[in-house]
C-alpha cells in the first residue's frame, strides 16, 4: 500500500509521469498502482479518453479553487511543496502515509490533471488508495459504497477518504449500519449522484440547522468530479462556512510559472 | 408536437388555445428567467412559493386561484450536449440560454437537474455549475453572473457565465389561465432582500406545453423504471388545511431508508414547519402504470403540490442518469 500514496509524488513537484524520476532519496516512487486502481479513481473525477484543456489561461499544475478561484498555491506556498515531498518519501509506514495525506494541505495546493485545474491531487490519491485497498480484498467496484462515519470513532486506514472533525466519509463493500450510498456499476464523475442518494446527511453539517450547511449541500449536489468535490467540501469546512468570493471574479486563470 | 416555441428575442409569444383532455387540462407553461441581481433565499432552488407569490400579486384572484408553480431551478447558461434520451441529441449550443424545444417526456427535464449533465466536459464544468458565493452584510447571497479568466491573447480577457432559472406553471383544471403574461413575468423579484434590490429577474423564454402530445416512449418500453424526486415530497405540513401524508404505496423504497428533511413555507407573515422526504433520492418504481404516474410526477404529488412539491421523474433503469456508466457498459 505504500507504492500507492508514492505514485503520484511527481505531480508535487509539477512534472508529467513521463519526466517522472523512479527514486527520490532512495525510495522507489512513482510506480503504476495495481488492479486499474489509478485509472478507476481517474475516472470517477475526469472523463476517459484524448483529454482536453478545460481551461486554457492555466494550463498548470496547481489547482484552482472551486470556491474563490484563486490558485491555492498562492497561500500555500512554492516552498512547501519540495518539504512535503521530502516528508511523503521519507514514510515507511502505509498507515501513516495515509494519515499524512489526509493532513495533507499541500497536496490539496495541486491539480490531478493539468487539463482539469479544479480536480485535486489529494482526493485523488486518497480515492485511488481506497479503491486499491478494496480491491486487494477482493471487493469489485460496483461493491463500494460511499458511507457516512462519525468523525469521533476515528478514521479507517486507507478507505477514508475525507476526514473532518464535522464529516468523514469511507469507501466500503460493508456499510454496516452506517448511512451510505452505492458508487453504482462503473467509476464515472458521479459525485453529485451518489451525494443526492445518500439516506442522511453528516450531522456535523445537518443542512437543517444552519443555512450555510444548506447552501453547501446545494453547492455538493452540482458537481460531478469527486476530487473537486471533496476538496470542495474539505476547503468549505475548514473556512467554516461555504467560500465566498469577495472581488466578484470567482475565477481568475493566471497562469504561475513558479515551478 | 410540444406546443409554441416562443423566440425570446422578439419577446412576442403567439400561445395556442389552452388543450382539455377527460377534463383534465394537460398543458404546461415553460419559463426561463434570468437572473439580473443577486439572491438571497432558499440555496437548493427558488421555491415555487416564492414565484408563485411574486406572480399573484399581478394577476387576477381568478389566476391566481388556479396557478400551480413548479420550483425554479438554477440553470448556468453554458454551451452543452442534449443527451441521447432527448428528442435533438447531441451538441446544443449555448443550452442553458433559452428553453428547449419539448417533444419527449424526457426533454421535459433537461433543466431540471442541479447536476445539468448536459455540460460540455471540455470546459470546466463543475466550475460553471456551482454558484459563485457573496457575501453582503453576512448574508450569503448568489451572484447573477461568474467570471472566468481567458488566455492572455484572447480580446477580451474575461468572459461570464449568466444564471437563469427554469420553471413551469400549471392550472389543473381550469381554463384561460395560461399563459401568464409575458408583462407579469418580465420584471417578478425573487426571494429576500427584495427592497435593496435582490432577486431580479427578467423573461429570457417561455412556451407552451401539451402533456398529452409528447413521447412517452422510453417508459413504456422499459422493463423497469425507477423514481427520481425533483423537488421534496410533504410528509406532514403545519398548515392549518393540510393533510399528513404517507409514502405512497407505489414507492420502492431503498433498503437504507429515505432521507427526511425539515423546511418551511412562508406564508405572508406566519411561517409554517414541514416535514419532507428530500429531493433528488432515487426509489424503484412499483406501480403497473408508469404514463399516467409520470404526468402526475409533473403535476406534482402530495400537500403543497401548488407550490411544486412532491415532483418527480421516471426513468428507466437501463438509461442510468449518470450517462457515463451506462457508455462504460456498452463497452465492455
Amino acid at each position: 500500500m505504500l507504492a500507492v500514496y508514492r505514485h503520484d509524488l511527481h505531480k508535487l513537484r509539477g512534472r508529467s509521469h513521463l519526466d517522472a524520476t523512479e527514486t527520490l532519496a532512495g525510495q522507489r516512487v512513482n510506480e503504476s498502482v495495481p488492479h486499474g486502481a489509478d485509472r478507476d479513481a481517474a475516472l470517477l473525477s475526469r472523463p476517459g479518453g484524448h483529454p482536453e484543456q478545460t481551461v486554457p489561461a492555466h494550463n498548470s499544475p496547481f489547482r484552482l479553487s472551486l470556491g474563490t478561484g484563486a490558485q491555492v498555491i498562492d497561500a500555500v506556498g512554492i516552498d512547501a511543496l519540495g518539504d512535503a515531498v521530502q516528508e511523503f518519501v521519507t514514510i515507511q509506514d502505509a498507515a501513516t502515509a495515509h494519515r499524512a495525506w489526509l493532513n495533507s494541505a499541500v497536496a490539496a495546493a495541486m491539480n490531478e490533471s493539468l487539463y482539469y485545474p479544479y480536480t485535486s491531487l489529494k482526493y485523488h490519491v486518497l480515492l485511488t488508495a481506497a479503491l486499491l485497498d478494496a480491491y486487494r480484498d477482493g471487493a469489485a467496484f460496483s461493491d463500494l459504497w460511499l458511507a457516512l462515519d462519525d468523525p469521533e470513532d476515528g478514521l479507517t486506514p486507507h478507505r477514508t477518504v475525507l476526514h473532518t472533525d464535522r464529516v468523514s466519509l469511507r469507501l466500503t463493500p460493508n456499510p454496516g449500519d452506517r448511512p451510505a450510498a452505492p458508487l453504482g456499476d462503473t467509476p464515472a464523475r458521479s459525485f453529485a449522484d451518489v451525494w443526492t442518494r445518500l439516506p442522511a446527511r453528516p450531522a456535523g453539517i445537518d443542512p437543517d440547522g444552519d443555512r450555510r450547511w444548506r447552501i453547501l449541500d446545494a453547492q455538493l449536489r452540482r458537481i460531478r468530479a469527486w476530487s473537486t468535490a471533496l476538496q470542495y467540501l474539505e476547503d468549505c469546512l475548514s473556512a467554516g462556512t461555504v467560500e465566498t468570493d469577495t472581488d466578484r471574479t470567482p475565477i481568475d486563470g493566471g497562469w504561475s510559472d513558479a515551478i | 408536437m410540444g406546443g409554441a416555441r416562443c423566440a425570446s428575442q422578439s419577446h412576442t409569444y403567439h400561445f395556442p388555445e389552452t388543450k382539455r383532455r377527460g377534463g383534465v387540462v394537460t398543458q404546461l407553461q415553460q419559463v426561463l428567467l434570468q437572473l439580473e441581481t443577486p439572491y438571497y433565499g432558499h440555496p437548493y432552488f427558488i421555491t415555487g412559493h416564492a414565484l408563485y407569490s411574486a406572480i399573484a400579486r399581478r394577476v387576477s384572484p381568478a389566476v391566481k386561484q388556479a396557478l400551480q408553480v413548479s420550483t425554479g431551478v438554477f440553470v448556468p447558461g453554458e454551451y452543452g450536449v442534449r443527451p441521447e434520451a432527448c428528442s435533438d441529441p447531441g451538441y446544443a449550443g449555448k443550452l442553458g440560454t433559452a428553453l428547449p424545444a419539448v417533444e419527449t417526456y424526457s426533454d421535459l427535464f433537461l433543466l431540471r437537474d442541479p447536476a445539468h449533465r448536459w455540460l460540455l466536459d471540455s470546459r470546466p464544468r463543475d466550475a460553471h455549475n456551482v454558484q459563485a458565493v457573496q457575501d453582503h452584510g453576512g448574508r450569503q447571497v448568489v451572484a447573477p453572473e461568474c467570471w472566468f479568466g481567458k488566455p492572455a491573447h484572447h480580446r477580451n480577457a474575461r468572459r461570464s457565465v449568466q444564471w437563469y432559472v427554469h420553471a413551469y406553471f400549471h392550472a389543473g383544471d381550469e381554463d384561460g389561465i395560461l399563459p401568464i403574461a409575458e408583462t407579469v413575468l418580465n420584471s417578478l423579484q425573487l426571494g429576500g432582500g427584495r427592497n435593496y434590490g435582490f432577486g431580479a429577474v427578467s423573461l429570457a423564454d417561455t412556451n407552451l406545453v401539451e402533456l398529452d402530445d409528447l413521447s412517452y416512449d422510453r417508459l413504456q418500453d422499459a422493463d423497469d423504471v425507477v423514481l427520481e424526486l425533483c423537488s421534496p415530497y410533504v410528509l406532514s405540513s403545519e398548515c392549518p388545511d393540510a393533510d399528513d401524508q404517507d409514502v405512497p404505496w407505489w414507492w420502492d423504497v431503498p433498503e437504507q431508508g429515505l432521507r427526511r428533511r425539515r423546511t418551511r413555507l412562508v406564508r405572508g407573515d406566519e411561517e409554517y414547519d414541514l416535514q419532507v422526504v428530500d429531493h433528488g433520492q432515487v426509489l424503484g418504481y412499483a406501480g403497473n402504470a408508469p404514463v399516467v404516474t409520470a404526468v402526475n410526477g409533473v403535476l406534482g404529488v402530495g400537500t403543497h403540490a401548488k407550490f411544486g412539491f412532491g415532483e418527480f421523474r421516471l426513468r428507466p433503469t437501463e438509461g442510468d442518469r449518470v450517462a457515463e456508466r451506462v457508455a462504460a457498459e456498452g463497452e465492455s
